[in-house]
């Protein structure tokens, strides 16, 4: 099984923002607590990766707490995703 | 039928005690404080450790701790037999061993929801049952206690399974205590967040939260909890089917 592009990611993300009313910036190094990306989006995004990828991605929340920019989060669900 | 014991005397201090994970964190603190007191223990844990082994050395012949995992039930049975061969009948069963949780319910595959309520809940439960079997054919009376949580009574997210086997335990204490009228004083200590391999992966800047919002100024540590686990394994205060909560008031 092949992941999800990092674009792909990428624009799925745009899309939980967009949701709420907000924009995800261009810059990966831009932060989450700046844009209102809170940890229970994240947890939104997951969902709609593992609802393309037809499987569950399970973490514990420690992982998650080095998360800190657009970019974090990309690489978080990268590494999540399984290998091809 | 009468029952011959249902009027009189208080339930006799503990003097032989199975602690269960007590091989570091608060159970080991536990085991400590019980050969302190001049009873006897027996505790279990997957793997024993140089702290035990230690205090084995030091307390020879009133100290069994041999290695088992508490969701192996032919293993625990085992335990028993061995234990009580060496230090005589158990009177007393302190609930200890337990594993934690740090994982969103949404984000905890099956498994591991299956993995906590199995070793947090299903296995004490049936240690129990085994321990009043045991106690009741041998010394007809004792005291179990059941160290919860303070997850039990209030929300704290990422610990949805394990707030759950604790409020189960909880529930099965003060079942128990009514159960087991007259024979068996049953309670549960239900620490708030200490310092533990369990809560290590609480950041420090979490640690120092949580200490700042505690009304007492500061975080609990084992030494606070085992006085409290002592005097209901040995005092007569006749509390029985409680759940006692030791937080430092960040709970109320
Ligand atoms: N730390 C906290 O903040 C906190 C707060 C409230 C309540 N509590 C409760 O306090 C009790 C002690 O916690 P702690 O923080 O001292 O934990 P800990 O340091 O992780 O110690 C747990 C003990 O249980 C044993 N254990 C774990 N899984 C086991 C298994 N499958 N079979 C047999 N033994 C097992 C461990 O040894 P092995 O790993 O070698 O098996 C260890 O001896 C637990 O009931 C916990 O839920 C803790």
């Amino acid at each position: 099984m092949s992941g999800l592009s990092r674009d792909h990611v990428r624009t799925m993300m745009g899309e939980v923002l967009a949701a709420q009313g907000k924009q995800l910036p261009a810059d990966d190094s831009t932060r989450l607590d700046g844009i209102g990306f809170r940890s229970l989006d994240f947890s939104e995004l997951a969902l709609r990766v593992e609802d393309e990828l037809d499987t569950e991605l399970n973490f514990d929340a420690p992982e998650l707490r080095s998360v800190e920019t657009v970019g974090d989060v990309l690489d978080f669900i990268d590494q999540l995703q399984p290998t091809a | 039928m009468s029952d011959p014991v249902s009027t009189q005397d208080p339930i006799p201090a503990a003097s032989c005690v199975l602690i269960t994970g007590g091989t570091k964190g608060l159970g080991l603190e536990l085991v400590r404080d019980t050969l302190q007191r001049g009873a006897k223990v027996a505790t279990f844990s997957r793997k024993l450790t140089p702290e035990i082994e230690q205090l084995q050395q030091e307390y020879d012949g009133r100290l069994f701790a041999a290695p088992v995992d508490i969701n192996d039930q032919d293993g625990v049975k085992r335990f028993f037999k061995d234990a009580s061969a060496v230090l005589g009948p158990i009177d007393s069963l302190v609930n200890n061993a337990a594993m934690g949780q740090d994982s969103m319910h949404l984000h905890t595959s099956p498994e591991q929801i299956a993995r906590i309520v199995q070793t947090n809940l299903t296995a004490p439960l049936v240690l129990t049952r085994a321990f009043i079997r045991h106690a009741m054919a041998k010394t007809g009376r004792g005291r179990i206690v059941m160290i919860t949580s303070v997850c039990a009574q209030r929300g704290y997210s990422g610990l949805v399974t394990y707030a759950a086997t604790k409020g189960g335990l909880d529930a099965a204490m003060r079942t128990l205590a009514r159960e087991m009228h007259g024979r068996f004083l049953v309670n549960s200590v239900a620490p708030g967040f200490f310092a533990s391999d369990m809560s290590s992966v609480l950041g420090t800047e979490q640690l120092s939260t949580i200490a700042r919002r505690t009304p007492s100024g500061r975080m609990v540590t084992p030494a606070n909890i085992a006085p409290v686990v002592r005097s209901l394994l040995f005092d007569d205060t006749n509390l029985n089917g409680q759940v006692i909560t030791i937080d430092g008031g960040s709970s109320i």
